[in-house]
This record gives C-alpha cells, structure tokens and sequence, in this order.
C-alpha cells in the first residue's frame, strides 16, 4: 500500500511536504532554540492587566501604584520607558525579548512578563 | 503526504497544549510573590495561593523593620534595657533559629544590625543616597549587636546589649517559603513553585520534568544560566542590583558587612542552590549573604562553613566562578558568562 502509494507521488506533493519541512524547520529555529517571546503579560498588583502581542509598535499607560508607567512595545521587544518610582531600576533594565524574561517595578508593582512558544525555565531567580 | 501533514498538525497541537498550572502574583515583603500550582482544579490552587499570601501578608506585617509591628516593639524594648518581655513564640523561633545560622557564619549573616541597614537608608520602600556618616557607622560597628546578645526564656526575652536591632530583612522571606512549602504538603498539593522576591522552593514537578528556574543575569535583562529544581530543593540569589542607590560613581548594595559597617563591594551575585531539609528555604536565603561578603579567596571556605555545596559568584563580567557540584547542574544560556566560569578548586582547601 506505502509502497503504491509513493510511486504516485507527483510535483505537488512534493512541493507539500517540502514546504511543510521549511516551515518545521523555521518554527523549530524560531521558537524552540532562541526562545524568541511572542506576547507580554501586564500585571499590575495581583490583576493581570492584558496580554499584549509582542509583534506590534505601541506605547502602553498602566496604572500603578504610584502613578502611570509607559511601557513600549515595538516589534519583538519591550520595555519601561518611563516610570513614576524613584530608582527607575524597571526603565534601566531596558529592553526584553526573551520568553521567561521579567521586569518587575516593584514600588509602582507593575511587572512584565514574557511569554513565548517555549521557555527555557518557569520561574525567575533573582 | 498525509503522513507529513499529520506530524505537522501533531507538531502544532504541541505547541499550543494547555496545562493544568495555575499561577498567582501578588506584592508582599516588599517584593514580588509568584505561586504556581501544577494539576490541581482551578477553584483549589486560587483558594490554597491565596492563603499563602495571606500567611505571608500577616508575617511580614509582625516582622516589619520600619514600621509599626511585633518586632519593632520587640526592638524598642532591647533598646531600652534588660528588662524582660513577652516575646511572641514564632518570632522566639526564628530568632533562636537565626542566632545558630549567626553563629555558624562567624557573625558574617548578622539580623541584629538593623541600626546600621537604616542608617545606610535601606529602611525605606523608596530609598535614597544617603550621605555616609562615618562617626555613626563607626559607633554601630563598636557597639557590636550579637544575635546572641539575647535571651529568651519562658516566653520572655531581654537583651544583653541595647544596640541589638532585628531586622529579619535577610531570613523571613527564606522562612515564608520554608512554610508554604508545609502549607502546600498539608493541603495535599503535590507540585507547585514558590517565588519570593527570586527565592525560591520546588514541590513535585511541572508535569513530567522537574521544575526549571533561570537565575537572572546581574546585568543583563535575561537569565544567565537555568537549574532544574527537584522536589524539596530551594534556591536563592544575594545581589547588588535588586537594592542599592549610587553615590560619586560608586553602587552602594543593601548588603552590609556587618564588621566593616559597609555594603559590600566587587561581588554582583552569588547564588546558592540547596538540597531539601525541614529549612532549605531559610538557608537559601541566608546561605548567600556569608559568600557575598567574604573576601574572594575565602568564598570556599565560607559556602563549606554553612554547608554549601552548590554555588555560582559573579564578581564581575569576566570573573565567574562555580562550585563543581553546581557545575554538573547547571546550564549556561549566556555564552559569554559560559565562557568565563572558573571551577573553584573545593578539594584543596584547607
């Protein structure tokens, strides 16, 4: 039967399954070695405040404890660009793009979260 | 062809598969605490994660070092003379538990200079520079405040010298996740994470692989290596980075020696993994504060006289150095980290 069944394989399938391989082999590459994040987790508090798609160019307002932080999106990576808290740690921690990479304003309590296909671990020591 | 497009959707599925993990964030002991809970019902990892985070809320509550709390009246009356008071059991406890890890530690992990923390301005939620009185540090270094300045007994406690000051800054988060640990084991939880403010504790596994921690980088946004973290095992990171301000140039980290009066300078991060015992979470927490301060050469001598055997030190970019032991289980993500950890030599020392 397997065996019929491949002398009949015509162009088609081929060009099929070699671009189903390209797109395994691209995925793999993309999300399983480099871990490259897709979305960010906004938490501020205990509520999580949404779930952002990380491939998009866009500044965000979020509330905190101390006033409004603006954290930007752009393209693959984001940050903290402004934060009301004193030692401005959460701004100076620059950008992230890794799945499993954290920044966390801790006196404004606004933390970001990286999430991705795949991370390479499930929680942060720091 | 079918059999292609079949591994492809498989793949897929993969990818996209929900797991039965429930997690919860919230902000206590001045830090952020992550809970999650692996294979239970929604409805009972909320309710046993929000009663950890109650425990934790009303424990920081009684042992908080600057405002009004059990411990500060505790303190006040050190301060004020030898004359006995009731002393709430659980903070005898943890003191008679952190006056043996004082003592084991040569002083080095002191919770008794909570004088010297406050005046270095860390006893705010917002600190700043602070200029350095010399004089002032100079008199709280003379006084020397002893964990084992103080006496308890029958419910009662005094101190020996009125310029002890707790400030369980450097034990309760390590003691908060050795008791969650508990809570979860007798709630019938049989995996979970703990994460206090970066100490953390395992319980079980995340399914069918252990629990996987990154350990951040000093300097970097991203992790610089990942452990797995077995059930009972607990690890916890001293750094400069988390608490400092800086002054003419120069960092200025919460953690003080207490011989010099001084924060402690040319260490980044030192991180401590531990093996499951009735107070890992403590030693995760307490364990890396002896290495932090010790002079470089006498890191080994430090992490073996408190009974580490795994330990990774960032001095620097370029000056890393790992115990053999954390060696074998560790994984580097940053190469160039990779590329310049040194081995300590744990078998020649003295």
């Amino acid at each position: 039967m397997t065996h019929k069944l491949n002398h009949r394989l015509l162009l088609g399938d081929w060009l099929v399954i070699i671009a189903s391989v390209v797109s395994i082999i691209f995925m793999f590459l993309q999300f399983w070695s480099f871990e490259q994040a897709s979305k960010l987790k906004i938490r501020q508090g205990n509520q999580i405040i949404g779930t952002y798609d990380l491939n998009q160019t866009r500044d965000l307002h979020v509330h905190g404890a101390l006033g409004d932080a603006l954290i930007s999106i752009s393209q693959g990576k984001v940050r903290f660009k402004q934060s009301p808290c004193n030692n401005q740690y959460c701004v100076h921690q620059g950008w992230l793009s890794h799945a499993g990479e954290v920044a966390i304003c801790l006196p404004n309590q606004i933390s970001l979260h990286l999430i991705g296909v795949k991370s390479n671990y499930d929680s942060l020591n720091y | 062809m079918r059999l292609t497009l079949v591994i492809y959707i498989i793949f897929l599925a993969a990818c996209s598969s929900k797991e039965p993990m429930h997690n919860t964030q919230s902000y206590v002991f001045g830090t952020l605490v992550d809970i999650t809970i692996y294979g239970e019902s929604e409805d009972k990892s909320q309710l046993v994660a929000d009663e950890i985070i109650r425990d934790f809320q009303q424990l920081h509550h009684h042992l908080h070092a600057w405002r009004p709390s059990k411990l500060q009246t505790l303190n006040a009356a050190f301060a004020s003379g030898k004359t006995p008071v009731p002393i709430d059991a659980a903070i005898a406890n943890m003191i008679t538990e952190a006056t043996v890890l004082s003592i084991q530690s040569k002083g080095a992990f002191n919770p008794s200079i909570g004088e010297l923390i406050e005046a270095w301005g860390f006893h705010n939620d917002e600190f700043k520079p602070t200029n350095i009185d010399q004089e002032k540090i100079n008199h709280l270094v003379n006084a020397k405040p002893q964990m084992s300045d103080i006496v308890i007994k029958n419910g009662y406690a005094f101190s020996n010298n009125p310029a002890v000051r707790l400030d369980f800054g450097g034990y309760a988060k390590g003691y908060a996740l050795d008791s969650a640990l508990t809570y979860l084991q007798n709630q019938g939880i049989k995996n979970a994470l703990v994460n206090i403010g970066g100490n953390i504790i395992a319980l079980g596994k995340h399914g069918e692989k252990p629990w996987r921690v990154g350990i951040q980088h000093p300097r970097k946004p991203n992790a610089i290596a990942t452990i797995n973290l077995e059930s009972g095992w607990a690890v916890g990171t001293s750094g400069d980075y988390q608490r400092y301000f800086e002054l003419g140039g120069k960092r200025y980290c919460h953690i003080i020696d207490p011989a010099a009066g001084y924060p402690v300078q040319g260490v980044q991060a030192v991180t401590v993994l531990i093996a499951p015992s009735a107070n890992a979470g403590v030693l995760s927490d307490v364990a890396s504060k002896p290495i932090f301060i010790a002079k470089p050469q006498a890191r080994v001598d430090a992490a073996s006289m408190m009974g580490i055997e795994n330990f990774l030190v960032i001095e620097s970019e370029h000056h890393i150095y790992i115990s053999p032991a954390l060696s074998k289980r560790l994984t580097w993500l940053d190469k160039d980290a990779e590329k310049y950890a040194v081995e300590y030599d744990t078998q020649t020392q003295p």
